[in-house]
């Protein structure tokens, strides 16, 4: 038995294939595709001070919407080494619409000039805008290049905006899941029709390669244009909502809003999103995150309002008494007033409560603590 | 007492003497030590001489020089004899000359690793410098994985988490691959078989990649004693190395005793059991406040040996405490916890499975005593190794069972203390193993024409095989991966069949679990359906078996039997490699076969008196396993010679004896080895026995058996002949129940014929 044989013996054999003989290549496969303005409403006048507000990445000073670089990539797997970009999409905004230019590599030798084409457009632009990019497209690149013995700072070096993180940020509470068709669907308003999985990519490209059918390929180029596309779109729907809470419907995404500001230590934005929030759903939460951030603040009498509004509004079960008997007892040094508080908020515990991760019974101790220390500062006196 | 006068005593006292079959005294062996050599950072001297070394042992000295040449090193050292600073000293050495160099340590467990680490980290916060040393294995959190990718300057992993997350993601580490100088592997002796021949393959990926970001690694290897130090580090790694064997650090004198159970049934060839004698001599040694480790085979037999001893000094004053047993299966704090109290002194015994074979640090101790034989000579020398004082007498007790194996090593004690003969074999070659490894190289960079797979054969035939499966993409001279598969989850390095079988346990339907895991070939005999299955002491019934998903589901039962299962083999020839004849008119030849493998039934047995409970009928398909084999065949003539069922009990017996002395001599595992006798074998038409790998592709003990295979028959027979038994017993051609009265005889007098 020869070594070949042997081989097949070990392996399995699926029989022999040929494939068509390739033709040197000198460059890849370029598709443009242009979008007129009016799909992309506002886009235009997208200002660095607003992406601040969405985004901790250092924005640079007077961007211009046209320097953002939308992109992302089509994949033959999940990731390691032997994962390639087969197709990257970067798409722009110009004075008259949306222009998408996908680089396609019709077989490996093209990926040099398939990154060439990558790295020059990184070269034009300021801010890079993915969904995932952080975790995959990005470090795929970085990969590629690497292999390619190409240059990675560009790429590591723009500020890059994270769209799934960005609207994580914004719609998880409510939504659940935040993958992009989803969005786009929820909140975008436009499901997508005979789109490809994803999960089908890699193997269509795979049947491209050995048959060289450039139909197969049709699919996925439309899905990615369309990707980049609704990236574009659904940055600018969030910088209308950052700039308009108001107009927001959802008062868990109002919440989430304010919580994303916060962190950001965007303090003033994020409390007037949680002053929005306040009648809705999520008041009970908007109300206790206003307070706190108050407190956090130093701005205790402000604070101590909020509180009192949420114990004449009942909202908030326990947590406006107990804050409130904190700041009778600790600010005002009013101990009659503190142990009211106290005993009111015992009256109530059987009430749901804010206060997360805590039995009734837990609860319950610490007022009970919280009255005998009270009872006991009154006697001292 | 004392270890010397507990010997003095024991000597003395002929009831026990009388069941010691050799008593063996190594006298003690100064140190042999030189100052540090030029090449050492001066930095690393102070930190040294603060932990009062003032020169290093000659073997310390030469790994040194070795290295500082540009060799690649194997050093062999016995336990405790400060090899870490074999590897230690060059590496903080280079990191502190160049900060940018790197270091990839690599030892076989993840609790090895924490040992050695924590040694370092003490040897590098005396230097007083900014040395980053990370482990790198599964437990390390994904919020730490960065800092390591970027900033360790010595990197520590096993060969797993080498292969399947780091080479495969090889981008994320460009610092390490870039400025990778040394590569320190431990405990090479343990990288036999399946494992070492996995390693080998993943170093060759390594080695790959370096040579694409420019590196030029030297390895540095240590192994305990094996017959073919420089053989295996060269098969691992592919490149020839220097080896270092001269043992510097001193040792007190040390007493070796081979004590064979008396003879309780002469006829059915019964001895008393090993373990209530373990039970006696480990309860001397406690009482006699002598530290002591007690290694025992089964995880099962190491608990019912702790209770003993733990009952022994039990007393309200919890001295019980003083007593552990460690197995596989503790926690890691609480195996932690016992090492350490085994170095301060305050556990006195310790009962362990071969889980403390290995370089776990636990100091010296006074006394060892096995419990059976742990299955090859280099780990009953590791065994062995846990006593043995830099001063002082030690003393080992090694406490035969009745196992043929055992009886062996009992009667022959020259054949462990002296030269040892055993090897390490491993195949890196193996077609099944290379050719899922050459996928994994062939994802983490496109093989271009021409290029080589360290030295591996067959690199075309590898390529062009894989394009026609379109599992590579071959144009423009480069071979890229065009699948979706991340090839390095479909292998596991520690068993040789890709695909697993997974166990999972469903007695509690709401929450199933995955207990284990099994190789395709032993599946069918373990986990078919009904089998009782043991894990942990605890027994489950084998309810149902996806042979296509490869899992097998069990739900815990307690009944009083165990399952058999009747395994058919059938082999076929697939090619003969060598032939030769032999011994006038014998032949032996090796080859390629084929080992189909087919359950039909099993036997129900009832624990304690072993009778047949019912049989049961097993449904499954075949399973096919490639692998390389050698065979005697024995001439017609002498066949003719021997009437009736006289051939086949003469066959039986050789193969019987050749299952003793085939794991002996090829260092593997029972299980690694099958001896098969065929009277009239489909592969040669004549009265045949084969000995082949009972693994996939075969790990080379059949090329083995060939090169030795006088002397394993010649070891065969002197088993047959000093066994003091008259017509065949268990310890050596078998029981005459099965062998017949005249197997022995006739097993002797063929293999007087084939030694000619």
């Amino acid at each position: 038995m020869n070594l070949k044989d042997k081989i097949r013996a070990v392996g399995g054999s699926s029989g022999t294939r040929k494939d068509p003989p390739a033709e040197t290549s000198t460059d890849c496969r370029h598709f443009a595709v242009y979008r007129p303005a009016e799909e992309f409403p506002g886009a235009l006048e997208l200002t660095a001070e607003t992406l601040r507000m969405m985004s901790d990445r250092e924005i640079p000073d007077g961007l211009d919407p046209r320097r953002i670089l939308y992109l992302d990539t089509e994949t033959t797997g999940l990731g390691g080494s032997g994962t390639v970009a087969f197709l990257v999409g970067m798409g722009w905004l110009t004075d008259q619409g949306f222009e998408v230019h996908q680089f396609l590599m019709r077989d490996y030798p093209e990926e040099p000039f398939l990154l060439k084409h990558v790295a020059a457009g990184l070269e034009k632009f300021d801010v890079l805008c993915t969904f995932n990019g952080t975790t995959f497209d990005v470090p795929l690149l970085e990969s590629r290049f690497l292999m390619n013995r190409m240059d990675r700072e560009r790429l590591l070096a723009l500020p890059h905006l994270d769209l799934l993180h960005m609207c994580r940020r914004l719609w998880k509470l409510r939504l659940g899941r935040c993958n992009l068709g989803h969005l786009e669907e929820v909140i975008l308003g436009k499901p997508r029709v005979d789109d490809l999985p994803g999960s089908e990519v890699p193997q269509r490209y795979f049947t491209y390669l050995k048959t060289k059918q450039m139909s197969l390929l049709d699919d996925i180029l439309k899905h990615n244009a369309q990707d980049i596309a609704s990236l574009c779109v659904l940055l600018n729907h969030m910088a209308d909502l950052y700039l308009h809470p108001e107009k927001i419907r959802f008062s868990e995404d109002v919440y989430s809003m304010g919580r994303a500001l916060e962190r950001i230590n965007r303090t003033e934005n994020a409390r007037h999103c949680y002053r929005l929030a306040r009648r809705g759903r999520m008041g009970d939460s908007a109300g206790a995150a206003l307070a706190m951030s108050y407190r956090r603040g130093g701005e205790r009498e402000q604070a101590a309002e909020v509180w009192r509004d949420m114990i004449r509004d009942r909202r908030g079960g326990i947590v406006p008494y107990v804050e409130l008997a904190k700041y009778e007892e600790h600010v005002r040094r009013d101990i009659p007033a503190a142990l009211e508080l106290t005993e009111k908020a015992l009256l109530l515990i059987s009430e749901p409560t804010l206060r997360e991760g805590k039995t009734v019974q837990e609860s319950k101790n610490e007022l009970q603590y919280r009255r005998q220390r009270l009872i006991r500062k009154l006697k001292e006196r | 007492m004392n270890v010397a006068q507990l010997a003095d005593q024991l000597r003395k006292d002929s009831m026990f003497m009388k069941d010691v079959t050799r008593w063996e005294v190594i006298p003690a062996r100064r140190a042999r030590t030189a100052p540090f050599p030029a090449c050492m950072d001066g930095r690393l001297k102070p930190a040294l001489e603060s932990r009062g070394i003032h020169e290093l042992y000659i073997h310390q000295v030469r790994s040194l020089e070795a290295t500082d040449r540009g060799e690649d090193v194997t050093v062999v050292t016995p336990t405790a004899s400060g090899k870490t600073m074999c590897y230690n000293l060059p590496v903080l050495s280079a990191i502190l000359k160049d900060e940018d160099a790197r270091a990839l340590y690599i030892f076989p467990t993840k609790a090895l690793s924490a040992d050695q680490v924590s040694e370092l980290y003490d040897m590098i916060e005396e230097i007083g410098v900014d040395i980053k040393t990370y482990t790198y294995d599964g437990d390390t959190p994904a919020a730490a994985r960065k800092a390591v990718r970027q900033a360790g300057h010595i990197v520590v992993t096993n060969p797993d988490m080498l292969h399947s997350g780091i080479l495969p993601h090889h981008t994320k580490w460009v610092k390490l691959f870039e400025n990778l100088k040394y590569i320190v592997i431990d405990e090479i002796h343990t990288y036999r078989g399946v494992f070492g021949s996995n390693l080998a393959n993943v170093l060759r990926r390594l080695l790959r990649l370096c040579d694409f970001y420019g590196s030029h690694p030297q390895f540095i290897l240590c192994s305990a004693t094996i017959a073919n130090p420089k053989e295996l580090a060269e098969t691992l790694i592919g490149r020839p190395v220097t080896l270092v064997d001269e043992n510097g650090a001193p040792m007190g004198e040390r007493h070796f005793v081979f004590y064979n159970p008396p003879v309780v049934n002469r006829q059915l060839g019964i001895r008393k059991g090993a373990i209530p004698i373990t039970r006696t001599i480990s309860g001397m040694l406690l009482k006699n406040g002598i530290q002591s480790i007690t290694f025992a085979r089964s995880r099962l037999t190491v608990e019912v040996l702790t209770r003993y001893l733990k009952d022994l000094v039990r007393d309200p004053l919890g001295n019980a405490g003083r007593v552990r047993g460690y197995r596989g299966g503790y926690l890691p704090g609480e195996r932690r916890e016992i090492e350490r109290g085994l170095r301060s002194g305050k556990v006195d015994a310790v009962v362990s499975t071969n889980a403390l074979e290995l370089g776990i640090d636990i100091g010296a101790l006074d006394a060892c005593v096995m419990c059976g034989y742990p299955g090859t000579i280099a780990s009953a020398w590791q065994q062995a190794g846990r006593a043995g004082r830099r001063q002082g007498t030690s003393i080992v007790f090694f406490i035969a069972s009745s196992a043929a194996i055992d009886q062996y090593i009992v009667n022959h004690p020259d054949y462990f203390l002296h030269k040892s003969p055993e090897n390490a074999l491993l195949n890196p070659d193996n077609l099944y193993i290379l050719m899922s490894h050459f996928k994994c190289a062939a994802f983490e960079l496109p093989f271009e024409e021409g290029d080589r797979f360290g030295n591996a054969p067959g690199t075309e035939e590898l390529l062009e095989y894989l394009d026609e499966e379109g599992i590579l993409h071959h144009t423009e001279g480069k071979y890229h991966w065009s699948a979706e598969d991340f090839p390095a989850s479909e292998i596991s390095l520690r068993s040789a069949a890709s695909e697993n079988f997974i166990i999972i346990d469903i007695t509690d339907p709401a929450h199933h679990r995955v207990v284990g895991e099994m190789d395709r070939f032993t599946a069918p005999m373990l986990l078919h359906e009904n089998a009782i299955y043991m894990h942990e002491g605890r027994q489950f019934q084998v309810e149902k078996l996806d042979f296509d998903a490869c899992k097998a589901f069990i739900r815990s039962v307690d009944v009083g039997y165990y399952t058999d299962a009747d395994l058919n083999i059938s082999l076929s020839l697939l090619d003969v490699e060598k032939e030769e004849p032999f011994a006038r008119t014998a032949k032996a030849a090796l080859g390629e076969i084929k080992v189909t493998a087919l359950v039909t039934m099993f036997k129900k047995i009832r624990f304690d008196t072993h009778e047949t409970l019912g049989f049961g009928h097993v449904r499954l398909p075949e399973t096919d396993m490639h692998t390389t084999a050698m065979w005697w065949t024995l001439p017609d003539a002498l066949a003719d010679k021997m009437a009736g069922d006289r051939l086949k009990n003469g066959m039986m017996g050789i193969a019987n004896l050749l299952r003793i002395v085939c794991p002996l001599y090829l260092m593997c595992a029972p299980q690694d080895v099958a001896v098969v006798y065929q009277v009239r074998s489909p592969i040669t038409n004549k009265p045949t026995i084969l000995i082949y790998d009972n693994c996939p592709g075969g790990i080379g003990l059949a090329q083995k058996a060939f090169s030795m295979r006088d002397l394993l028959l010649e070891k065969a027979l002197q088993v047959a002949e000093d066994c003091g038994c008259e017509y065949g017993c268990p310890s050596c051609v078998g029981p005459v129940g099965e062998i017949g009265e005249d197997g022995k005889r006739t097993a002797m007098r063929l293999l007087k014929e084939l030694a000619g």
